[in-house]
């Protein structure tokens, strides 16, 4: 039985969001997408412990506090560095790929120029997350 | 008988009678005379007698007294009579023993005895007679003899007497004497320098080989002894510079007769001679002069081309951009050259005799000078830099290079110093070093700015392509078919784009070499490429050498091989594709080749396939970045690139790697 997720989404592209939202409805899939469109406020939604995501979606390239500075305080929270962060990126810079697993991350995934190609590989990602057993909160 | 005949003959008679009576007379007058004379005769001989006697007595006073040895001896060589000196001499006494001289002879004198005494016997005399005795002792002298033959009163020899002088200690010194006189021939004779000595007229009494040499006289020295050489200075003029002046000055020397020492005389074939007239005088007496000739070429050669030298020294030393600095062993200044006192600001007055670290303070590190200082005492040279304060108080950095300093006896007397103003060279560095720093820094600002930029770039394209499909699939089925066409050539151009915006990436970051060095086995490379390419299977790739192992960064050389061979597949228009890659190895480098049978690139375009953005063909996956990335990492290994086509039958790309850059690389 697949479990429905909670999905927290960093990104700050509004088209971005919405290829996220499309796919989950395309797909008929029974998971909870949050939207947080900088780190700042992604921080903000994660004050509430009680309602921590499962997952976390994270743009790498977004304004102010960049993806990377956000894992790195993810990281260090004691209360939310358990919380399995994928990277959904354009970057397929070695640096990038490799500073990030260095912090901590559970995947990497390259955003694929064509709209098929997302669907196929957020439908497996999130296949894959929602038949592991995670933290219940 | 006629009477005339009568007459005659009674005249005859007469006369005869007459003379008789005269002659008679006279006879009278002559006994008489003559008994005067006997009468005289007998006194005068008894006056002789006495005479001889005494004359006799005193003789024989003499011998006895003579100081030489003497001694008289019968014909058989018995010796009949010697005096005290001779039995000194001898060591025999005849009045206790027999003696004969033949017992005195020294063996070798043997032969020269007997025939002197045969001369002696003959002449009744010799004189002179030089030989060795031998004493009773044994002792062996050397005598000389004058003997004379005694004879008896009807002049028959009865005896021989002779003066013996021992001459051994002349003869021991006359020994010595010529000893050290065939030294000083041998001497003279090989003297360096040419001799001559003339008596007072003119005639050679003595030369040597180096004279004969220097005058070009070809006799051995000996010859020249005894000859006249009044006109030889006429004779040789020719060999000297100025030969009127030489025989003036020849004149001149005889006429004044005074010594004149180590006068120049320069000969014509640039030889220097040095010449010593010394006159000889005995006395007041004048007994000759002596000419000593010496050749001095070299030796002025040698002074000339030292002083030269010196000038020369001297002349850099002085206008050299390089400080000087020479100091003794207590650290006091010597000497200064020009630039030492423009770069110290002292004048070379103010600095000569001071203590260099009094006015020229160091900064920090006097520890180090002191050291260095030490070592150079000890004979090492070395170089450092220091950093100090010059008359304007203004801090300098200097590279001095120290070497001790030695007298003639190889003794370190102090150091000579070269210094060098570094200050600016210093600052330059430090510069170049921040400049280094935020060149570094720029560049991976540059290579994120890249990857930023591509991001920013790409996003868009993901976005249209998912609101196409967006409005494709919203719109499923209202859509005609020229729209749907429409919108597939929007997803080919974002694709194109896409890729174009990926191979700038690739070209911006290929422009330089990180520090990933490693050995890259370029056989694996390909094996792996050809797993990764797509191939159609009609084409086939082969390698035909086994490729070497270079040093480097591995995918750069994986991007080169992978741009050269997906072009030579794309570019495939026969039945058969072939996709050859070999290698030949050169001394200093590597030679690739990627050789295809496709479609070929005409000559015109060849120098412009490796320019930016220049593709030949339009396709979507052509973006005419490819070569120029190949370019660009063969420029970076120092290799070139070229190729080799033919319209519709291949095009084979040649490439090389530099085997030493590859090497040096490694650091």
């Amino acid at each position: 039985m697949k479990k429905s997720l909670n999905v927290l989404l960093i990104e700050d592209n509004t088209i971005e969001i919405m290829k996220m939202n499309r796919t989950i409805s395309l797909l008929k899939l029974d998971h909870k997408i949050t939207e947080a469109k900088t780190a700042d406020e992604a921080l903000k939604i994660l004050e509430k412990k009680d309602s921590l995501p499962d997952i976390i979606f994270l743009d790498l390239n977004m304004p102010k506090i960049s993806g990377i500075e956000f894992l790195s305080i993810l990281k260090k929270d004691e209360d939310l560095h358990h919380i399995p962060t994928m990277i959904l990126t354009t970057s397929n810079n070695k640096k990038d790929v490799l500073d990030c697993y260095k912090i901590g991350i559970s995947g990497y995934i390259l955003k694929p120029l064509k709209y098929e190609d997302y669907v196929a590989k957020i439908e497996s990602a999130l296949n894959y997350w929602s038949i592991n057993e995670l933290k219940i909160s | 008988m006629s009477q005339s005949q009568i007459d005659i003959l009674q005249r005859t008679l007469k006369r005869e009678k007459a003379a008789r009576k005269a002659a008679e007379k006279i006879l009278e007058d002559k006994s008489r005379e003559l008994y005067l004379v006997s009468q005289e005769l007998h006194v005068s001989n008894e006056k002789l007698q006495d005479l001889l006697n005494e004359k006799s007595s005193q003789l024989k006073g003499v011998f006895n007294n003579i100081l030489d040895a003497y001694l008289v001896m019968n014909l058989k060589g018995h010796v009949l009579e010697m005096n005290d000196a001779a039995k000194d001499l001898f060591g025999y006494d005849i009045d206790h023993e027999r003696l004969n001289v033949v017992n005195l002879i020294y063996m070798d004198d043997e032969e020269y005895a007997f025939n002197s005494f045969f001369e002696l016997s003959e002449k009744g005399f010799f004189s002179n007679y030089t030989a060795r005795v031998v004493t009773k002792t044994k002792e062996v002298k050397w005598v000389q003899i004058n003997a004379s033959i005694i004879y008896d009163t009807d002049n028959n020899p009865i005896a021989a007497q002779g003066i013996i002088r021992d001459i051994t200690e002349d003869k021991e010194d006359e020994d010595l004497l010529k000893q050290s006189t065939n030294r000083l021939s041998s001497l003279i004779l090989n003297l360096d320098s040419g001799v001559l000595l003339e008596d007072e007229n003119s005639t050679i009494v003595l030369t040597n080989t180096k004279f004969c040499e220097l005058f070009k006289i070809p006799v051995l020295p000996d010859l020249l002894i005894g000859q006249d050489c009044s006109d030889s200075a006429e004779n040789c003029k020719h060999l000297f510079q100025d030969p009127e002046y030489f025989i003036a000055r020849i004149d001149e020397l005889l006429k004044n007769k005074k010594q004149v020492l180590a006068e120049e005389v320069l000969m014509a074939d640039g030889t220097i001679l040095e010449r010593d007239f010394i006159p000889i005088l005995k006395g007041n007496e004048y007994n000759g002069h002596l000419w000593a000739y010496k050749d001095i070429s070299l030796k002025r050669k040698y002074r000339e081309s030292l002083e030269t030298q010196k000038n020369k020294y001297s002349n850099i030393i002085a206008n050299m951009n390089l400080g000087l600095v020479e100091s003794n062993k207590d650290g006091e200044i010597l000497l200064v050259n020009q630039s030492l006192c423009e770069m110290s600001g002292y004048s070379a007055d103010e600095l000569v005799g001071k203590r260099i670290n009094k006015l020229l303070p160091y900064i920090g590190g006097q520890k180090i000078i002191d050291q260095q200082k030490e070592k150079r005492l000890k004979g090492e040279s070395n170089s450092y830099e220091i950093k100090l304060k010059n008359k304007n108080r203004k801090v300098k950095n200097w590279l001095i290079s120290g070497a001790p300093n030695y007298n003639l006896k190889g003794e370190v007397v102090g150091s000579i110093g070269i210094c060098l103003d570094i200050t600016d060279i210093k600052k330059l560095e430090k510069q170049k070093e921040k400049i280094l720093k935020e060149l570094e820094k720029s560049n991976n600002e540059l290579h994120e700015y890249a990857h930023i930029v591509s991001h920013d770039l790409k996003s868009p394209l993901r976005s249209i392509n998912a609101l196409t499909s967006w409005i494709k699939s919203d719109n499923e089925g209202k859509l005609d078919e020229m729209t749907l066409q429409n919108f597939d050539l929007i997803e080919t151009t974002l694709e194109k784009m896409e890729q174009l915006i990926s191979d700038i990436l690739l070209y911006s970051s290929a422009g330089s070499l990180t520090n990933e060095k490693e050995e890259v086995d370029l056989n694996i490379v390909l094996d792996d490429l050809k797993k990764i390419l797509y191939k159609p299977n009609h084409i086939s790739i082969e390698v035909l050498n086994k490729l070497p192992v270079l040093n480097g960064e591995k995918i750069k050389f994986q991007q080169v091989f992978q741009n050269l061979m997906s072009n030579a597949i794309k570019f495939s228009n026969k039945e058969k594709g072939i996709v050859e890659i070999d290698v030949k190895e050169n001394k200093s480098f590597y030679q690739f080749s990627v050789k295809d049978n496709g479609i070929g690139i005409e000559k015109k375009f060849h120098d412009k396939i490796f320019k930016i953005f220049h593709s030949l063909q339009e396709s979507k996956e052509s973006t005419g970045i490819g070569l120029s990335i190949v370019k660009k990492i063969v420029d970076l290994y120092k290799g070139e690139i070229w190729i080799e086509s033919e319209l519709n039958k291949g095009t084979t790309f040649y490439f090389t790697i530099k085997k030493s850059i590859n090497e040096n690389s490694t650091t």
